[in-house]
């Protein structure tokens, strides 16, 4: 897809006095893709987006928008749109107002106006709405206003700064389909801003996953959860058990590695980190709950993991199994519920297995806060 | 519960003294402006008169007075809201360290005395009027550019406080999302930033004005050739008050409960329209076919409006053909038998003393004075609470109140001498 | 341009952003720090006539300062007893009509604060519309009532309290009367702001807890009303004994308010410097008192116009 206008972020810095909120960012957002910044709080990730959307300059570097440098370029005068975290409808505007400013702006009249917003109220389901006032509409429908407003600006990048962070989870999860879909149809290019890694792999063509003001990680939803490059990725997105240890011999694409609890394993290495890493070094092995299956008591090998059991729970659609882990962190495993008999293990020594492949082996790093 | 009784008697007991005190001298002022008497006075009641209103009308000062406080009051409220603007905005994103000493700064000229005020004004703009080289009739010296200037000193702060507050429920993303639709500064300060303040720059634009209408102390210091109408007060209070000033005071009263209630009804109206907006399904509010309340359904603000607009249309109605020439021949043709009374008395007394004197040397003179005078009082008392009625049918008054007059124009006698003197005396004590 | 500065001007837009500076700095430099300023650099200089101005005569002195306290020069006193004496009494006087404004308002200001209903819309209707009515018009209505043949004295001798009319006007009871009334709105409305967000519960929870009236007031009340309760004592006092109306049409002929004689000094005596100074000590002197009582009760100057 490079139908939209892409945006690039060259080497940039942005700080606020001593304290730098983004560290030399390197972002290619290809045009007409979705793209989501991923990260905790605080992790200058909407810093970026301000920068982006000019309310910020650069401390270093560049932000370049359809290949132009927006050096010196106010907000009111870039091609990008955005939409709120408290989504700023002005609350003395009616709807129809509220989606059309932007053309209030450049002069349209209020019979323009009134078409362009009844046609976008249409295409966010909420017709006939336009006359009432933002606060007169529930949360899920100011939310679609907001994009509407966003959208009726027509502009080449659309950013939105959490903008499902306020609604309830049901409403959030359908909002998701209805953004992606809202951005396959107008085909330009999203940047999203979150924390929820449910929200960036389900909408985004690419995720960067971002730490303490530096880009961690940039991938797909698949590689990012599939293959993380830092121990950060790993533990932030989705759930995952850890494994500390040491490399104790590499084998081609795979590693031997000396775990401080499990004995010694072999895992894969991270795609981004093959041949970067030695005999010796310090190292994590991830492996994700659902990845185990229960192993015959006692068996042994590099793929096999032995520990009490804590605490087990059923959660419906699996069977969750508490194990003493590694570093005070509990071992979790997922077992799918298929109508098979379960008996309770805990107190009782089990030993599970996994295939090598989905054991992912990255330098040691510091987790992601629970 | 007998404890609670009490407490209950007490507060209300409290209530009722306090706004006495508050409104007590608002409602005698009114009521001397429609009494007779030359100096302005409740009792004894004489006639009703309108007469004070247009001597009011005729007088050239106060009409000046008045203009002048409208020209001064229009560039304090356009200065002083927008300097109480921007003071509020910078307040929101001055440099953290400099905020509180710009706060104190900016608060500090409603703490500061308005005759300092005045002063420091003159001296200041005098002194830049000199170091500039222009002569005593430049811009700068003009009595409305000097009062204009040393009321928004203090008023800005006034307008300041009341922007803030609401200027600290704004959102500051509601500017950012306007300039990143495509908004200048400009036209976002405009369509959004003001139309959100708009109720806070129109409460602070009146209190600008009201503050400025009655300011004094500062102006006093300051109004070269552009005497304001509380100036031209000031100096009639001082100097001999008349009747005429109450009017004036019964006019501003009188407009003042209007705002008063227009502002409480139009407030409660505005409730109303929300509620029902609320009830409303879309379909009315697409189709127009939506049914607002009317002004005055459960409004009682309203109502009171529109009665006391009644009563005012009723006052001046009577007032253009009421005529008190007969009461105040009535009343004069009293006063001469009076005077005539009181001299007899007068010459009866220095009689019966230089006879005392001449039989006992020295006795206590006077003696009489206070047993007359409280039955003498009479009179005067059924005066406090009869203007109540003002409104109504206070045509009738002043034939009841000659009667007691009459009947009492003897013991009254030890009254009058006093009020003469007293004319005199508090006319002259202003200074 | 310092960063500051750049910051600002990005935010606000040039225009705008010039346009606010602009304002912000006539308003703070030119109409409030350098007029005082300019005040405060007048009083220390002799009384000269203007072509004198900025010549060799214009010289600093302390004469205006000396004046108040020792009065003129080869004067008959050894110290100015007569204003020294105004200007003590004007503080004292202005003290006791705070503290009485306080005990009158406080009442109401927590009724009304703590009473939900219509009728508290009404009250405070009641109470802002004499407000709305000019300074003067409100002397003049005491004036009217206190005279010697007005209203109060009539009914008093009326109902025999006094045998001959009572002087109101000459012993000044008028005059604190009148300037209690003039500034009753400015002593309620901070404690009725303060004492509004104060929650019900607390009031309750020391009732359940067995409290008398007096004791809640003293324990719960009045120490979350502090900062309301300072910032109406402080306007009230400031603005009381920086009144000038009130003393003129209300006091006595013989007692003089201290801001009468600044203004004698101005506008009888045609002596700016003297006038400036006494205006500079006025100002100086209720500054200090307000800081040292605002210290005492550890109150901050943000919570001032709140």
């Amino acid at each position: 897809m490079s139908a939209g206008v892409g945006v690039d972020l060259e080497n940039l810095w942005i700080r606020f006095g001593d304290f730098v909120a983004v560290r030399d960012a390197n972002v290619n957002i290809n045009g007409g893709d979705f793209f989501s910044f991923l990260g905790p709080s605080g992790c200058g990730k909407t810093t970026i987006l301000r920068a982006v959307s000019g309310f910020l300059e650069p401390s270093d570097g560049r932000v370049l928008i359809g290949g132009n440098d927006m050096k010196g370029i106010g907000p009111n005068k870039r091609p990008t749109a955005l939409i709120f975290q408290n989504l700023a409808l002005f609350p003395l505007m009616k709807v129809w107002e509220n989606i059309t400013f932007s053309m209030e702006i450049k002069g349209a009249s209020v019979r323009e106006r009134r078409k362009r917003a009844d046609e976008l109220l249409d295409m966010i389901a909420l017709p006939g709405q336009g006359d009432k006032l933002p606060s007169e509409l529930s949360g899920g429908q100011r939310q679609r206003v907001a994009i509407a407003r966003a959208l009726c600006a027509e502009p080449d990048v659309l950013l939105l700064d959490e903008p499902l962070s306020a609604l309830d989870l049901k409403l959030r999860q359908h909002m998701r389909t209805e953004l992606r879909e809202i951005q396959q149809r107008v085909g330009i290019t999203f940047i999203y801003i979150t924390h929820d890694q449910g929200e960036a792999l389900t909408m985004s063509d690419s995720i960067a996953v971002m730490k303490a003001g530096v880009i961690d990680q940039i991938g797909n939803g698949k590689t990012i959860y599939n293959d993380p490059s830092t121990a950060f990725a790993a533990s932030f997105v989705g759930e995952n058990n850890v494994f500390r240890g040491k490399i104790k011999r590499i084998m081609g694409e795979e590693a031997l590695i000396q775990t401080n609890r499990s004995g010694e394993l072999v895992a894969r290495i991270s795609t981004a980190n093959q041949g970067k890493m030695k005999e010796g070094d310090a190292a994590m092995m991830f492996i994700r709950p659902e990845a185990f299956a229960l192993a015959p008591k006692g068996a042994k090998g590099t793929h096999f993991v032995t520990a009490k059991v804590n605490n087990e729970e059923f959660e419906g659609n699996v069977f969750n199994i508490f194990m003493e882990g590694d570093g005070g962190k509990e071992l979790k495993v997922s077992i799918p519920n298929l109508g098979q008999s379960f008996e309770d293990h805990t107190g009782q020594n089990i030993t599970l297995e996994y295939e090598t492949k989905n054991a992912v082996i990255v330098p040691a790093g510091e987790l992601a806060a629970e | 519960m007998k404890n609670f009784s009490f407490m209950r008697l007490s507060l209300w007991v409290y209530l009722a003294i306090f706004f006495a005190y508050l409104l007590g001298p608002l409602v005698i002022m009114s009521a001397t402006a429609f009494n007779s008497p030359s100096f302005p006075r409740m009792t004894p009641w004489e006639c009703l008169t309108f007469e004070w209103f247009s001597a009011l009308f005729r007088d050239e000062r106060i009409l000046n007075g008045i203009w002048n406080s409208i020209l001064v009051g229009a560039g304090t409220v356009v200065l002083s809201v927008a300097m109480g603007l921007a003071g509020a905005l910078m307040l929101t994103q001055i440099w953290p360290k400099l905020r509180a000493t710009y706060y104190t700064i900016i608060i500090a000229p409603i703490l500061i005395p308005g005759v300092v005020l005045g002063i420091s004004t003159l001296v200041f703009w005098d002194r830049i009027n000199r170091m500039l080289g222009l002569g005593a009739d430049s811009f700068l010296s003009n009595g409305l550019f000097l009062t204009i200037i040393g009321q928004s000193t203090f008023i800005a702060s006034y307008c300041m406080l009341v922007l803030v507050a609401r200027l600290q429920r704004y959102d500051i993303a509601l500017t950012e999302a306007a300039l990143d639709l495509g908004a200048t500064h400009a036209q976002a300060f405009r369509k959004v930033l003001l139309p959100f303040m708009r109720p806070a720059i129109a409460s602070a634009a009146v209190l600008a004005f009201l503050a400025s209408f009655e300011n004094y102390n500062t102006t006093t210091f300051t109004f070269g050739e552009y005497p304001t109408l509380t100036i031209e007060l000031a100096q009639k209070v001082r100097y001999g008050i008349t009747p005429a000033i109450s009017a004036l005071a019964f006019i501003i009263v009188v407009l003042t409960v209007f705002a008063a209630l227009f502002n409480e009804a139009s407030i409660r109206r505005k409730q109303l329209v929300a509620e029902a907006r609320k009830k409303a399904t879309v379909e009315e509010l697409e189709s127009g076919k939506l049914r607002l309340p009317g002004f005055l359904s459960s409004n009682a603000a309203a109502v009171a409006l529109v009665v006391v607009a009644c009563a005012t249309v009723a006052v001046v109605g009577t007032a253009s053909v009421y005529s008190p020439q007969q009461c105040i021949a009535n009343v004069q043709e009293q006063k001469r038998l009076e005077t005539e009374e009181r001299i007899k008395e007068l010459r009866r007394q220095r009689e019966l003393r230089r006879q005392q004197q001449e039989e006992q040397g020295e006795a206590a003179p006077a003696q009489t004075a206070p047993a007359t005078g409280s039955t003498g009082n009479n009179s005067g008392f059924g005066g406090v609470f009869a203007p109540g009625s003002l409104s109504g049918g206070s045509e009738a008054e002043p034939e009841t109140e000659q009667e007691p007059q009459g009947n009492n124009s003897g013991f009254g006698n030890v009254f009058d001498p006093n009020a003469l003197s007293g004319d005199g005396g508090e006319s002259g004590s202003g200074n | 341009m310092p960063s500051f500065l750049k910051e600002f001007f990005k935010r606000n837009g040039t225009g705008m952003g010039s346009l606010m500076l602009g304002l912000v700095l006539f308003w703070t430099v030119g109409l409030i720090i350098l007029p005082q300023l300019s005040m405060l650099d007048f009083s220390f200089r002799p009384n000269l006539p203007p072509p004198e101005i900025g010549g060799p005569k214009d010289v600093y002195t302390l004469e205006n300062y000396k004046y108040l306290i020792y009065g003129p020069e080869g004067g008959s006193q050894d110290y100015n007893a007569v204003d020294l004496k105004v200007f003590f009494r004007t503080l004292v006087a202005a003290v006791c009509v705070t503290v009485f404004n306080l005990i009158l308002c406080y009442p109401i200001a927590y009724y009304l604060a703590q009473t939900k209903g219509n009728h508290i819309r009404i009250f405070a209707l009641m109470l802002i519309i004499p407000y709305w009515i000019n300074e003067i018009l409100r002397a003049f209505a005491l004036r009217i009532i206190f005279g010697e043949t007005g209203v109060l004295n009539n009914m008093l001798v009326g109902l025999g309290v006094f045998d001959t009319p009572f002087d109101f006007i000459r012993n000044d009871i008028a005059l604190y009367a009148g300037l209690g009334y003039a500034y009753i709105l400015l002593m309620i409305f901070p404690i009725y702001n303060v004492i509004e967000s104060l929650d019900r519960n607390q009031i309750e929870a020391a009732r359940d807890m067995g409290a008398s009236w007096p004791m809640i007031h003293r324990r719960v009340v009045i120490p979350y009303a502090k900062p309301g309760i300072s910032s109406g004592c402080t306007m009230v006092f400031m603005l009381s004994a920086g009144a000038l109306a009130a003393p003129q049409i209300l006091g006595g002929p013989s007692s003089l308010w201290f801001t009468q004689l600044i203004y004698q000094q101005f506008n009888d005596n045609s002596d700016w410097p003297q006038g400036a100074a006494y205006a500079v000590v006025l100002l100086v002197t209720c500054i200090l008192l307000v800081l040292a009582v605002m210290r005492l009760f550890k109150v901050n100057m943000g919570d001032i116009g709140k």
